[in-house]
């Protein structure tokens, strides 16, 4: 039986010019990275785009990619420092929009928590976009590690080699991101659980 | 560990993230607290719910666009590394040639004659030399010789 190799075994092959490993990277990690940049920015509308660039990145930059972490955490902080800049454009242009971000993004909101607790039959669409938006208000610090543990389903001691944070930091950063998220959740839970 | 309510367990107890000892407390805590016990399920159906909303999946194509996207990006430096090789090379041998331009100059430059009178302006007028120039007749080459020997 065949076994496929791992990511070591991949970023070799690549740095001596095999470029069916690096499509095999991409193949392995695109749905992680999409979603990251899904559930960090809260939009659909960029993640091709971003998913797209941090790949680029990861194809520019793996030749001095050394194995201190996990690939998957070094593309990780890739697709979070990319996000982290889209944020900041982002900002800028909504400065420029003062009508976006009061009026229209509220209401938006409103409408979105609305629907979502209105009845039974609300779509599985909107019941999502609850919990992304409620992740949207999280800090950038907690929405990170909440990601990592639940998304990810990284152990603690993973989450703060990713991040070069303490085990007891991360415990207490999720633990209060979590409470943040239960509140924010509040009425969701209510009805749901 | 609190024995009431003691939520910051209860987040690391749903990661499976205690020592056996905060394990067996905390699972004898829930035993008896319904409280703690519904916030044990709304801990994990967040992660549920988390999980379920990361819905986005990627274009079939999107591996040969990434490839596409970094090839070009690739052959792009490729030509504007040869260009800026290209560049630097011209640089060097145009310094190379002033260079050797100067040098060359240095080299061949005519010695600057001797001027005798250079020796002899400063001198005092009752010397040898300032007799035989105040003469204004012909100097011979030995007076000369000699004027330049007593300087």
């Amino acid at each position: 039986m065949e076994h496929s190799p791992d990511d070591f075994q991949l970023v070799e092959a690549f740095r001596k010019g095999d470029e069916k490993a690096f499509e095999e990277i991409v193949r392995r990690y695109q749905r992680q990275v999409a979603n990251i940049i899904y559930l960090t920015l809260g939009s659909r509308d960029e993640v091709d785009d971003l998913s797209q660039e941090v790949f680029i990145r990861v194809y520019r930059s793996l030749g001095r990619f050394q194995f201190d972490a996990s690939l998957y955490s070094w593309i990780y902080r890739i697709a979070v420092n990319l996000c982290i800049d889209e944020v900041r454009r982002k900002r800028i242009r909504r400065a420029v929009s003062l009508e976006f971000f009061t009026e229209r993004r509220l209401e938006a909101e409103k409408r979105v928590k609305e629907r979502a607790l209105a009845s039974d039959d609300v779509l599985d669409d909107e019941k999502k976009k609850t919990v992304v938006a409620a992740l949207q208000k999280l800090s950038p610090v907690h929405r990170t590690v909440i990601l990592l543990r639940e998304y990810e389903d990284m152990s603690y001691e993973e989450i703060a080699k990713t991040l070069h944070i303490s085990t007891q930091a991360v415990k207490s950063r999720i633990f209060r991101a979590r409470e943040e998220l239960r509140k924010l959740l509040k009425d969701y839970f209510k009805e749901r659980v | 560990m609190k024995t009431n309510h003691p939520e910051q367990l209860l987040s690391s107890y749903v990661d499976d993230e205690l020592t056996e000892k905060e394990r067996r407390e905390i699972s004898k805590h829930l035993a008896s607290c319904e409280s703690c016990r519904k916030s044990v399920e709304e801990l994990r159906a967040l992660r549920v719910r988390i999980r379920e909303a990361a819905d986005v999946t990627l274009p079939d194509n999107f591996v040969y666009s990434v490839l596409r996207s970094a090839r070009r990006e690739k052959e792009n430096s490729v030509v504007w590394l040869g260009t800026e090789r290209l560049a630097r090379n011209v640089v060097v041998a145009l310094t190379l040639f002033v260079l050797a331009l100067v040098g060359l100059g240095t080299f061949f430059r005519p010695e600057p004659a001797l001027r005798v009178d250079r020796y002899l302006i400063t001198e005092p007028t009752d010397t040898l030399a300032g007799q035989v120039l105040g003469t204004q007749g012909e100097i011979s080459k030995d007076v000369m010789v000699y004027a330049v020997l007593t300087k």
